[in-house]
């Protein structure tokens, strides 16, 4: 089973999520965002031009040109290989654990896993963002000395902040498959 | 606040104590509202105003009402933590400057403060203590964003040095055109009036509490073979401490079986030890030293008598605790002092050695002669005046005046401004609120409230914390809440 809805992140940009049911204890949810879009490349390569222009208009020496041509080459290449997250993936198994996969626009993915003996909870919290108060989606990470305690938050959705409606979506579901691990585990 | 206006001096405040007994608050309900208190001082921090704003935020929450705390980050206390039946408390990553108050632009703030009110749908801003830049600030930009305002001032001021006149004109500013006032005593509400200059109607009483529980009084810890004045107070030039210094030879000389415990530290205690060094009191005064708040009460149960010499006072909140342990009080008649007890309960004095003496050698004939009523009875007297459930009922009528009141349109600000507050700083404020204004269109264009996320209510009308469902969100949350305490 598979749906798509639409969301939009703590600035107002659209998103889009979608989820994959693929049985009762296999789920996967897939957020992403609006590709690079041609209107705000554009602005920033004039703004970065026209602002090597008038440096050289001042100081006449055409390295400033070339160096500004490389510039916004070499800054294009960094921002979509390690800054630009198209896409946020967030696999959860029952009895394995949880992913999460982040794909930049270059095609680059990196991906991290936890298994679910070392999950204790997964909840919404709140926080402090720059001028923002956010909510955001985490994982609560058992301490291996203290039973009740919790040595690690990690933030799930870090790129694409989405807002409160989608986190409860992502949020129930998950607590569903946590629900049915944890009957599973207990009555074997 | 039931007593607005002047007049009603010396009433006992058990006197307005509504209709609404505690168990049938929610049927008689009207309204509720949304309650954002701000102050630089809150817990971790000690002192009055904390305790001050726990209290009543938990008898206004237990009252149906929806609170939230603002503070900045105190250390590595950052961010937003639950306290007890789900008051939630912001830590704001602003920079503390001087005395725990954080530094102001008047403007800094304004983004994240105006996310706050939004998210949580705040009805009702109420700040606390004059000293704290951040509720100043609060004020600001609550007018800017045209909520309602309140202003509780915890203390009282001078007119003459230079630093109360530069807060005297900031507090005129900051207050002329806030909508409510509240004041602790009415020696504090005048003392307000006059330093703000403000129209005496919008400025309300509603004095302090203290947890009765927390004062009872233990009969049998106190020996009765001797007579033991007891004195908790600061020792510093304003509480008198020259006074108690010209008391205890006097009365040590006159009676044999008198003792003096005194607790508190400060600058003058090397009066009391020279005082004690002089006349071999060395076994009759005791000094106790630096008390912390929850030694007090076993202090004060070993004495019979209470003595407060203070030379100005807002509200005596010791007289109070030590009535509450079955003290009989004596105590200068100063600042708003005449206020917080009946008659029958203390005895006032002149702020002289000769009429403090008097007053303790009525209190001890009386006490020989077996006049004074039982530690028991006082106590169940007292703990009747001063509680935080009538605070909160007062506060809540306050609120809800100022719910039913307009806030200023920025035209009428500005002029109230203007005109308020002399010709050049009304002139420089009103730019500033223009500015602020400004500021805050900007900020609306930039990230409109529709784009910022209502929070879940742990407190009020639908609050989550009352009611308990498996797989809501709620159920996550709870976990993460009880980890920060």
């Amino acid at each position: 089973m598979e749906d798509e809805r639409s969301f939009s992140d703590i600035c107002g940009g659209r998103l889009a999520l979608q989820r994959r049911y693929y049985s009762p204890s296999c789920r996967e949810f897939c957020l992403s965002c609006p590709r690079l879009s041609l209107r705000s490349l554009t602005a920033v390569t004039c703004t970065v031009w026209l602002a090597a222009y008038g440096l050289f208009t001042l100081c006449e020496n055409s390295m400033i040109l070339s160096a500004a041509i490389f510039i916004t080459l070499l800054g294009l290449l960094g921002y979509l290989h390690f800054v630009k997250i198209d896409q946020e993936t967030l696999l959860i198994i029952d009895s394995l654990g949880i992913q999460m996969t982040s794909s930049y626009a270059s095609g680059k993915e990196s991906t991290t896993f936890i298994e679910m003996g070392k999950v204790k909870d997964v909840v919404i919290n709140e926080a402090i963002y720059m001028q923002k108060v956010i909510y955001y989606l985490c994982i609560l990470l058992k301490d291996p000395m203290e039973p009740h305690g919790i040595s690690q938050v990690v933030p799930v959705f870090q790129s694409a902040k989405p807002r409160l409606d989608c986190l409860i979506e992502v949020y129930r579901s998950c607590q569903e498959i946590l629900a049915h691990q944890k009957a599973t585990s207990a009555s074997p | 606040m039931a007593y607005r206006g002047g007049g009603g001096h010396g009433q006992p405040p058990s006197a307005v104590r509504s209709c609404v007994s505690p168990g049938s608050l929610s049927t008689c309900r009207t309204r509720t509202h949304n309650v954002c208190m701000v102050s630089d001082f809150f817990y971790p921090n000690m002192g009055g105003v904390e305790s001050h704003i726990y209290q009543l935020s938990q008898c206004l929450i237990e009252r149906g009402h929806k609170v939230i705390i603002v503070t900045h980050a105190y250390g590595n206390r950052k961010g937003i933590r639950y306290l007890t039946n789900g008051l939630k408390v912001y830590y704001l990553p602003l920079k503390v400057m001087y005395n725990q108050s954080t530094a102001t632009t008047l403007f800094h703030s304004l983004p994240l403060l105006r996310c706050i009110f939004v998210r949580e749908k705040v009805t009702i801003i109420h700040s606390h203590s004059s000293f704290s830049a951040m509720a100043h600030d609060a004020l600001f930009h609550a007018k800017t964003m045209g909520l309602q305002t309140v202003f509780t001032d915890h203390s009282l001021f001078g007119f003459a040095d230079v630093s109360s006149v530069l807060t005297n004109k900031l507090l005129t500013v900051s207050l002329c055109d806030t909508n409510h006032i509240i004041c602790v005593s009415y020696t504090s509400k005048e003392n307000t009036v006059l330093r703000a200059a403000l129209n005496p109607e919008i400025v309300s009483v509603i004095p302090n509490a203290v947890d009765p529980t927390d004062f009872t009084p233990e009969p049998f810890r106190r020996h009765d073979s001797i007579i033991t004045i007891v004195v908790v107070s600061r020792l510093v030039y304003r509480k008198g401490t020259d006074l108690l210094s010209g008391i205890i030879p006097e009365l040590c000389q006159k009676y044999p079986d008198l003792n003096f415990i005194i607790g508190g530290e400060g600058p003058k205690r090397i009066i009391l030890e020279e005082v004690r060094e002089r006349y071999q009191l060395h076994d009759r005064v005791r000094l106790l030293g630096a008390l912390e708040h929850k030694d007090v009460r076993n202090v004060l149960v070993q004495g019979h008598i209470f003595l407060n010499t203070s030379l100005t006072e807002a509200f005596c909140m010791a007289i109070v605790e030590a009535a509450s342990c079955g003290l009989q009080v004596v105590s200068t008649r100063v600042g708003g002092i005449p206020e917080v007890l009946p008659e029958n309960l203390i005895i006032l004095c002149e702020p002289s050695v000769k009429s403090l003496c008097e007053g303790l050698e009525k209190a001890i004939s009386q006490l020989k002669s077996g006049a004074l009523p039982a530690p028991e009875n006082i106590h169940n007297v007292v703990k009747t005046f001063y509680t935080w459930r009538n605070v909160a009922e007062r506060t809540e009528k306050v609120y809800d005046l100022v719910a039913g009141e307009a806030v200023l349109p920025m035209d009428k600000r500005l002029d109230r401004l203007i005109s308020h507050c002399g010709p050049v700083t009304g002139c420089i404020f009103a730019l500033l609120a223009v500015l602020n204004f400004l500021f805050l269109l900007f900020l609306r264009w930039m990230t409109p409230d529709s784009i910022i996320d209502v929070a879940i209510d742990a407190t009020g009308p639908k609050g989550a914390w009352t009611r308990q469902y498996p797989y809501s969100k709620k159920g996550g949350e709870n976990n993460e809440m009880s980890k920060p305490r």
